[in-house]
């Protein structure tokens, strides 16, 4: 074997470690509450039977903002009940390459069952 | 006005993906808003007007109509291949006030809560907790309302409570389109709720032990179940602990439910004269494939609420990645002899951990159970002295006949008082297989021979048994419901022919009922059966 050839398996193997390690999801829930449910969805995921609103979106941040808000205006006042956020290996690479002002953003979130 | 959205179908499936099944047409009511009809009566009968709607133009289309909630059933109980009825939304719940309550209840009025069927296990625990109550019991988790939990006979394994029917004291149902159809049911041995009270509801009421014991356990199929009233408690803890312990000892357990003189001891649960208490719960889990002569076991003890106690939640909740689940399968179907190597290092994740100890509400312990693939579940009722036995000739079957992916349980429930409850022995053991669904393949059985193999099993021993009729089986199978049942089973189809109309009971029917006999109507029942017995 070639010792270029053995260069680019390991590039490639290193490669595929860091999409691995840069994908994972972190899930806020409420311990308390009904989540929204949707009975028209066929999702096999953990979202089964649950109306889940997704952004999926690019934000851009300026050099002197601290921080950014995106604004929920899907759910009723009984609030969220889950959050998801999900980080990518894409999601790292687009804000190294423009050196943070743009910043992928990939969000779940699950409103609260109205009440009554 | 309450109001509704008709989708055209082609399928339906359970939670659980044990179908897909056929459909024409879903319904989805929800309920008109707080501020156009204030009064939580009113849109209690708004919604019940609404459903009655529902009905007759079912009825105008000469169709079947069957109402669902969560969907955790894994058998087609809740399906209709005509019109179904999605009633997640309908939620509504209210106290029962003091000027409430009939004038010969015996029940104290703030433990009694009229919720309407939308309502989730979850839900009612936390209005519960609002007013210092809680439920008595409820299924492994919250995710299940109310009516499809009484409807199909949900249990946990609360040995000296029962399952959630057995705290039901009062039924709503909505049997056809007409004023006459809001019918209020309950014990006339047991009244609870005035009559002042259930005309507010615009229902007749009908106080009749056989009947509201036939409606109990209803199948889906005595009308749709709008609310019901449920009898609380104060609000307790659970101390759950779960031990490994000599397989001899954990089956001595479950055959003489005798705690008190057993060796077996939790060195924080004695009563006051040094003997080991009496648990609120008992769980055996079961490893067909191995022969360890150690069972892991949890138990939970009763306790007064008192704050604080420990967070009973874990930090972090993770699940199993399910295309791991789904390639353990897929091999399973191809190489069978895999599945016990594959749920011997699935041992973490299925079984609980050993030594662990939790303090909760029952809402905290039995919380939410996320989604994690199709799955199977088939769970018999056996009376807890045979549980030994039947446990030993369920597991050789899996054994010398499977294997199959899925791992074994044992859980106890008191006896119900519902004519068609599963749990009809002095203490039913219910023995369960969970497990992934699996694909009938050359050397794997399908889960339908599987189960037929399993009522087969149970008839030549002579062990007397039910089938939880929310789980899987072959409910086809022939005379099934009479050898579960006796006598009872023309008991309740007596009632239901003699409570709903013909055209009612056929449009409240569905393929299950069908296949189990149990749409069968009898001519010339005694109408006494459905009279108010006041």
């Amino acid at each position: 074997m070639s010792r270029s050839y053995r260069l680019i398996r390991l590039l490639g193997l290193l490669i595929a470690f860091c999409i691995l390690q840069s994908c994972y999801s972190v899930r806020l829930k409420n311990t308390s509450g009904v989540p929204m449910p949707d009975p028209l969805s066929s999702r096999v995921n953990y979202y089964r039977d649950i109306k889940v609103h997704e952004k999926d979106t690019v934000i851009t941040i300026g050099a002197l903002d601290k921080d950014f808000t995106l604004l929920i205006k899907d759910c009723n006042p009984g609030g969220l009940h889950t959050v998801e956020y999900r980080n990518t290996f894409g999601g790292i690479l687009l804000s190294a390459v423009t050196f943070g002002k743009k910043r992928k953003v990939k969000i779940k979130y699950v409103c609260m069952k109205p009440v009554n | 006005m309450a109001s509704t959205t008709p989708f055209p179908k082609t399928e339906w499936d359970t939670l659980h993906n044990n179908g897909p099944f056929p459909l024409k047409l879903l319904y989805v009511t929800e309920l008109e808003g707080e501020a156009n009809i204030p009064s939580k009566v009113d849109r209690y009968n708004d919604a019940a007007q609404e459903i009655q709607k529902l009905l007759q133009e079912t009825l105008d289309n000469n169709e079947g109509f069957r109402a669902y909630g969560s969907r955790w059933s894994m058998s087609n109980i809740a399906h209709h291949a005509e019109r179904m009825h999605y009633n997640g939304f309908m939620n509504i719940h209210l106290p029962i006030a003091e000027e409430n309550l009939h004038e010969n209840a015996s029940y104290n009025s703030s433990n009694l809560f009229l919720f309407q069927c939308g309502n989730t296990i979850k839900r009612i625990s936390e209005v519960l907790g609002a007013h210092g109550k809680s439920l008595k019991a409820s299924g492994a988790s919250n995710g299940q309302t109310i009516a499809g939990c009484v409807s199909t006979g949900v249990h946990g394994s609360a040995l000296d409570v029962g399952a959630v029917q057995d705290y039901v004291v009062g039924i709503n149902l909505i049997t056809g389109p007409e004023i006459n159809d809001i019918v209020y049911l309950e014990r006339h041995t047991k009244p609870a709720l005035s009559n002042t009270f259930i005309a507010q509801i615009n229902a007749r009421v009908i106080r009749n032990d056989k009947l509201f014991n036939a409606a109990l356990v209803s199948l889906g199929s005595f009308g749709f179940v709008h609310g019901v009233v449920i009898e609380a408690e104060d609000r307790f803890l659970l101390k759950r602990y779960v031990r490994k312990i000599k397989k001899e000892l954990a089956l001595e357990l479950a055959q003489t439910m005798d705690f008190k003189n057993s060796s077996f001891k939790i060195d924080e649960e004695f009563d006051e004269n040094g003997k080991p208490k009496r648990p609120y719960h008992y769980k055996v889990f079961m490893n067909p494939y191995n022969n360890e002569n150690q069972y892991v076991v949890e138990l939970m003890y009763k306790h007064p609420y008192a704050v604080p106690y420990p967070d009973p939640f874990p930090i972090i909740n993770k699940s199993v990645y399910r295309d791991l689940i789904h390639l353990f399968i897929k091999i399973s179907e191809k190489f069978p002899d895999s599945i016990p190597w594959f749920i011997k290092r699935l041992k973490k994740v299925i079984l609980p951990e050993v030594n662990e100890q939790t303090t909760g509400t029952l809402a905290e312990i039995f919380w939410d159970a996320p989604y994690q693939g199709p799955a199977f579940a088939c769970s018999v009722g056996v009376d807890y002295k045979d549980s030994p036995k039947a446990l030993d000739l369920l597991a050789k079957l899996a054994e010398n006949e499977g294997p199959i992916p899925g791992i074994f349980a044992m859980r106890f429930v008191k006896k119900s008082e519902a004519i068609l409850a599963f749990s009809k022995f002095p203490i039913t053991c219910m023995i369960e297989i969970d497990g992934v669904l699996w694909k009938k393949s050359k050397k794997l059985m399908s889960l339908k021979q599987f189960t037929r193999r399993m009522i087969e099993v149970l008839k030549q021993n002579d062990v007397p048994f039910t089938i939880h009729w929310g789980k899987n089986s072959d409910w086809g199978f022939s005379g099934l419901v009479e050898h579960m049942y006796g006598e009872n089973a023309q008991t309740w189809k007596n009632i239901r022919s003699a409570f709903l109309t013909e055209k009612m009971a056929k449009l409240f029917s569905n393929d299950f009922l069908d296949a189990t006999g149990l749409s069968q109507l009898q001519q010339n029942v005694d109408e006494d059966l459905i009279a108010s017995l006041t």
